[in-house]
């Protein structure tokens, strides 16, 4: 796990991938409609938020993702699956696929290593 | 006597990687055309998740709660994901082989809408993560592939020019070595032969895994087809069941 300062820098990162403290205390502090990557564990220090694809993440959260949570709504023709890759423009092996409500605290093999993900309809 | 020959092993093994490469929810036949449902896997999916989205307004709605009404405020949009994907102790959980441990509420509409479409919310989330991430498990195992880890040491000397500095599409960000330019990056990929290493390595290590998770796969065929059934005799409007919606 990388820590990451809270920099004026990291909030210009904000106006495209949103960006927040969270807390790991119950559920995930992620938005509906959206899925989130912190870079602790457990859904803990800054966390990025997106309700489109991102080829590739800033690098403030590039590499640095430590927890995920898909908080996707659903509906008829709606992409609400989220997979995630270890390399831009998604290359590389996917490390998860998650469905609307599924959450990651920890991943020994996945952490530090996303670079970017889509939406789907399905894994 | 029939004799099997390497290259006729290798194309049964193609054509049948060629079969599961076709993607994660492909997992067999579903219920008989006869029982008046969709045949598709496509047309099936739609099914269930509109039955799964009505579910989910119906139960929204009698909290007073909907979908629709964005932006909400931050408290708004915090009571919605409570009712919504639940609040509390995550109940569900199943770590994967590839190291992730997936878990979920079995509180909420959402949980609430599979449990009564899937009818067992607890063994159809194990086996719907578990199908959902065979692609993430074989790529996983193909990772850890001498083959590839000889062909991902030929792309990186590709992708990392005399002198070091990597190629870069994004002035004033971090280059690396392991993300060059995207131009860059599928030449090398095709020079390397990395691309055709993990496509192979992939379809040999999703016929591997399907074997491995032979039973997550029959559960989750299972629970489907019967969530199929429910979602086509499901009424017009749909009250919401009382009680917990725990299994």
């Amino acid at each position: 796990m990388k820590r990451f300062l809270v920099t004026t820098a990291a909030a210009l990162f904000a106006a495209t991938a949103g960006l927040a403290l969270a807390t790991s205390a119950g559920a995930a502090e992620c938005p509906s409609g959206e899925f989130c990557v912190w870079q602790d564990s457990n859904f803990g220090g800054q966390r990025a938020n997106w309700s489109g694809d991102d080829g590739w993440w800033e690098s403030w959260i590039s590499d640095t993702d430590s927890s995920w949570a898909n908080h996707g709504i659903s509906g008829p023709g709606i992409k609400d699956h989220v997979k995630v890759y270890e390399s831009a423009w998604q290359g590389g092996s996917m490390t998860v696929c998650l469905a609307p409500g599924q959450e990651v605290g920890y991943n020994g093999a996945a952490n530090d290593r996303g670079d970017s993900h889509i939406w789907s309809m399905g894994c | 006597m029939l004799r099997i020959t390497a290259r006729t092993r290798h194309a049964l093994l193609a054509a049948a990687a060629a079969l599961l490469l076709s993607g994660c929810a492909t997992v067999g036949p579903g219920p008989s055309e006869a029982s008046g449902l969709p045949s598709g896997a496509a047309a099936q999916d739609a099914l269930l998740k509109a039955a799964e989205h009505r579910l989910v307004v119906d139960c929204l709605k009698g909290q007073g709660l909907s979908l629709t009404s964005r932006p909400r405020a931050p408290d708004d949009d915090r009571t919605l994901r409570a009712a919504l994907f639940g609040a509390g102790p995550r109940e569900l959980s199943v770590t994967l082989a590839t190291g992730a441990t997936v878990t979920a509420h079995t509180d909420g509409c959402l949980a609430g809408a599979r449990n009564r479409l899937y009818g067992d919310q607890r063994r159809w989330f194990r086996a719907q993560v578990v199908v959902d991430n065979l692609r993430a498990e074989a790529q996983a195992r193909v990772s850890a592939d001498p083959t590839h880890r000889a062909a991902l040491a030929r792309w990186t000397r590709c992708a990392t020019p005399p002198g070091g500095t990597p190629h870069s599409d994004r002035p004033g960000r971090p280059v690396r070595a392991e993300r060059p330019n995207p131009a860059v990056a599928v030449r090398c990929s095709r020079e390397s032969g990395l691309d055709e290493v993990r496509a192979r390595l992939e379809a040999t290590e999703l016929v591997t895994v399907r074997a491995l998770r032979r039973d997550e796969l029959a559960t989750y065929r299972q629970l489907r087809d019967r969530a199929l059934r429910r979602a086509v005799e499901l009424p017009a409007t749909v009250p919401p069941q009382k009680g917990p919606t725990h299994s």
